[in-house]
């Protein structure tokens, strides 16, 4: 197209060039240096600089959409893949490559100087995990998103279960592909659904589906056989279910803990940009569809709510640096939901944005810690690190900051906005003040189980020897930490909201950037705020509540949960004040026995249903097909005795054939009348 | 001129005679006669019909059905000599190897 930057041209590169360091990786990994390691970074780093590149593109006020290869031309109902380059996937590729390269850097410490085999196989996992999300995030319709999106559940098993050969690795990296799964099933369906209703699966256009859906509204038209409302309220609650799988939202978030089986990295790559994040990428670049519907909205932020908080009780028992890392990325997602649930589009993309930094800063501190305590994961076992290994504790305390929510870090800002928005439009609707109740809740737990985590680790006096002792990290490992510390201290100050409103100031940068061009008007956050506050869609009323006063009471909740913190573990010998709690110790420590109750139901409902279904298709099923075929084999040995072989017979019976076929003529032609 | 039914009479006459001797008779020498027999019964019908309806084709056709039995009666020929190699007998009761 002419006129258009070149910036664009280079778009699909993005996700070529991590496609082709997965290839190189692949053939060629063992024979080159690191692994191979070097192919993915030089290919990450490429893509991150057309993304920054693209970027500034989209900032001079551009939107690229191109069909790239059609492989289904057909008239009624054309596939292809394209791609989609708007502020919010401009915003989400820089993200995704920014983290997947610096995690690649920090593998070169964690994975080549620890001496583990299979690298070649670990890096090209690495380039085919960036190639999917960043193909997921520039999809132009959502049948290539979903193609890519079960690819980069494909990926999660190969890296998951990176280390094969032992059987946590393995089962866990099977529990995380089958438990997606599961919910990429009713996102299947929800693609289908969308192409049988509107007839295209586009994100952007005229013929996208979020229009078309806005205008069946409006013209009330029939969607899927129902009502126009019941039916787009259908196809958004079908996608929510690929989305609460990818994105570990309860009932599906069970397979997120059992991931930290995977190398360290891995861990960041999944929780901060390739993976988790999908889910809610998804809702937010089909955020048209869930404007549109109330009931859709409420339920995504109920969920959300709900995940948030639950996590955030299981957090702060557990004794693993990860595994309280792994509940947090859970709670953390839910607040994305709850936001996306209660209208704050640009405050979800906010949150998604601060938490991919500030978790991948802490999963990638986790693992510096973890390659000085040689492998030993339990927060029990360490204590007093701070001496020995400063950069890490100074960028893991900015990632826990942000994590608790503590200002000026990057995660006040955003989940402020979070619970704000939840607040402003949930005045009126039950179910989100309850999510909202429920969010500002988990405040107190995060804050309470992200210093509990700080202090059991860094703090105190070494409870073990190697705690004493720990091994030195590389430059590898700080560069990215340092790199993701500063921005998990200062991202946030690209969208104070609360600032911008009280100076009367425009500092709320995010806001204006997906207010985006004018050329793609239907994926701005201004157009989904009209279908917001459109009493034909979802009908939100925003209060007009100031947001200092709800800033300065989730801040304090937040810092209440420090103080319990620090008054409990900030202590030279802590103890395990968990206890304490009893029996509410043991219900979140087994997580809820939600794996047990998945695993009863999977023992108890759907075995034995499955066992019904075969023996209903081994009995009734083939009993009728058997019974057929043995009908047909006893007549046939019955009938087969008039061969004979006497000539004698055969003719008469030809001659009686005859003399009968004549006679059936006679009868019927009137012969004999 | 005689009447076309007495020719017609006179055709299944000897086709009845034919299928008799098929039905009834065990000699596979029998046999060829019979069916030799019912294709003559067949040439009687279309002499007759050709002279009916004035026109040559019925005769014609029963030149075609001449060449048509003296082939059919080499061929069963040949069958009845391996018959015999085979069995010892032109009896078509004994052959009944071909059956289920």
């Amino acid at each position: 197209m002419a006129g258009e930057p070149i910036a664009f041209s280079f778009a699909p590169a993005i996700a070529v060039l991590p496609l082709v360091a997965f290839v190189v990786a692949l053939a060629f990994g063992r024979y080159m240096p690191k692994g191979g390691a070097f192919a993915t970074i030089l290919a990450t780093g490429g893509s991150l600089l057309f993304s920054i590149w693209a970027a500034v593109a989209v900032a001079g006020g551009n939107v690229h959409h191109e069909s790239l290869y059609v492989w289904s031309p057909a008239d009624a109902l054309e596939l292809h893949f394209g791609v989609l380059i708007d502020p919010l996937s401009a915003l989400m590729l820089i993200i995704v490559s920014l983290i997947a390269f610096l995690v690649q850097v920090f593998s070169l410490g964690y994975m080549n100087d620890e001496g583990e085999t299979g690298l070649p196989r670990y890096y090209a996992g690495m380039g085919l995990f960036s190639f999917s999300m960043l193909a997921f995030v520039m999809a132009d319709n959502v049948l290539m998103a979903f193609m890519f999106f079960e690819l980069v559940g494909l990926c999660s098993w190969l890296l998951i279960g990176f280390w094969f050969r032992e059987a946590g690795p393995a089962s866990a990296a099977k529990k995380a592909f089958l438990v997606t799964r599961f919910g990429d099933y009713f996102f299947l369906v929800g693609v289908v659904g969308i192409f049988t209703a509107f007839g295209s699966g586009l994100f952007v256009g005229d013929e996208a589906f979020p229009v078309l859906a806005e205008e069946a509204i409006r013209n009330g038209e029939q969607v899927l056989g129902f009502a126009p409302e019941t039916g787009i309220t259908i196809l958004g609650l079908l996608v929510l279910g690929g989305v609460i799988g990818k994105s570990a939202q309860f009932p599906l978030h069970t397979w997120l803990p059992d991931a930290m089986e995977g190398p360290t990295p891995v861990s960041a790559l999944i929780h901060a940009a390739t993976m988790v994040a999908a889910g809610v990428y998804l809702v937010a670049r089909m955020y048209g569809l869930y404007a549109l519907s109330p009931t859709a909205l409420a339920i995504v932020a109920f969920v959300g709510g709900f995940t948030a908080l639950l996590a955030a009780t299981m957090a702060t028992v557990k004794q693993e640096l990860k595994q309280v890392l792994a509940y947090s990325t859970i709670s953390q997602y839910g607040y994305m939901m709850l936001a996306l649930g209660a209208g704050g589009y640009v405050a979800a993309t906010f949150h998604l944005m601060t938490h991919a930094f500030f978790k991948a800063l802490l999963f990638l501190g986790a693992g510096s810690v973890i390659i000085a305590m040689h492998h030993n994961e339990n927060m029990w076992d360490m204590g007093g690190l701070k001496e020995r290994m400063p950069v890490t504790y100074y960028a893991f305390l900015s990632g826990s900051l942000a994590l608790a929510g503590i200002l000026p870090f990057a995660g006040f800002w955003s989940k402020d906005e979070v619970l704000y928005e939840a607040l402003i439009h949930g005045q009126g609707t039950p179910l989100l003040l309850a999510a909202y109740a429920m969010g500002l809740l988990a405040v107190f737990f995060t804050g309470f189980y992200t210093f509990r985590m700080v202090f059991l680790t860094f703090h105190g006096k070494p409870r073990t020897e190697t705690a004493e002792d720990p091994h030195g990290v590389r430059w590898n490992v700080k560069f990215p930490l340092v790199v993701l510390g500063t921005l998990a201290a200062v991202a946030g100050f690209i969208n104070m909201a609360p600032v911008a409103k009280a100076t009367g100031t425009h500092i709320d940068f995010l806001h204006q950037w997906l207010n985006g061009p004018e050329e793609a008007a239907a994926l701005t956050a201004h157009h989904y705020a009209e279908l917001l506050e459109n009493p034909m869609f979802a009908g939100y009323d925003p209060a007009g509540t100031a947001p200092y006063l709800p800033a300065l009471v989730s801040l304090a909740i937040a810092l209440a949960g420090v103080a319990l913190a620090y008054r409990l573990y900030a202590v030279p010998e802590p103890e395990q004040h968990t206890d304490k709690l009893g029996w509410l110790k043991t219900l979140w420590f087994n997580n809820y026995y939600q794996d047990e109750y998945q695993v009863w139901l999977a023992e108890g409902v759907t075995y034995p249903f499955a066992k019904a279904a075969d023996t209903f298709d081994q009995g009734v099923i083939d009993g009728v097909v058997d019974g057929v075929s043995s009908v047909s084999l006893f007549s046939g040995s019955r009938i087969k005795r008039i061969q004979t072989g006497i000539v004698t017979n055969y003719a008469a019976l030809l001659a009686l054939g005859l003399i009968g076929l004549l006679l059936v003529l006679g009868v019927t032609g009137g012969w004999f009348a | 001129m005689v009447p076309i039914v007495y020719y017609l009479l006179l055709s299944a006459a000897l086709f009845s005679i034919g299928v008799f001797g098929v039905l009834t008779r065990r000699n596979a020498l029998i046999f060829l006669m019979s069916v030799e027999l019912m294709l003559n019964a067949a040439n009687v019908n279309f002499v007759a019909f050709s002279i009916y309806h004035g026109n040559l084709t019925g005769q014609v056709f029963a030149l075609f059905v001449m060449a048509l039995a003296a082939a059919e009666v080499a061929v069963g020929i040949g069958i009845i000599l391996v018959l015999y190699r085979n069995f010892g007998d032109v009896d078509v009761t004994v052959p009944t190897t071909m059956r289920w």
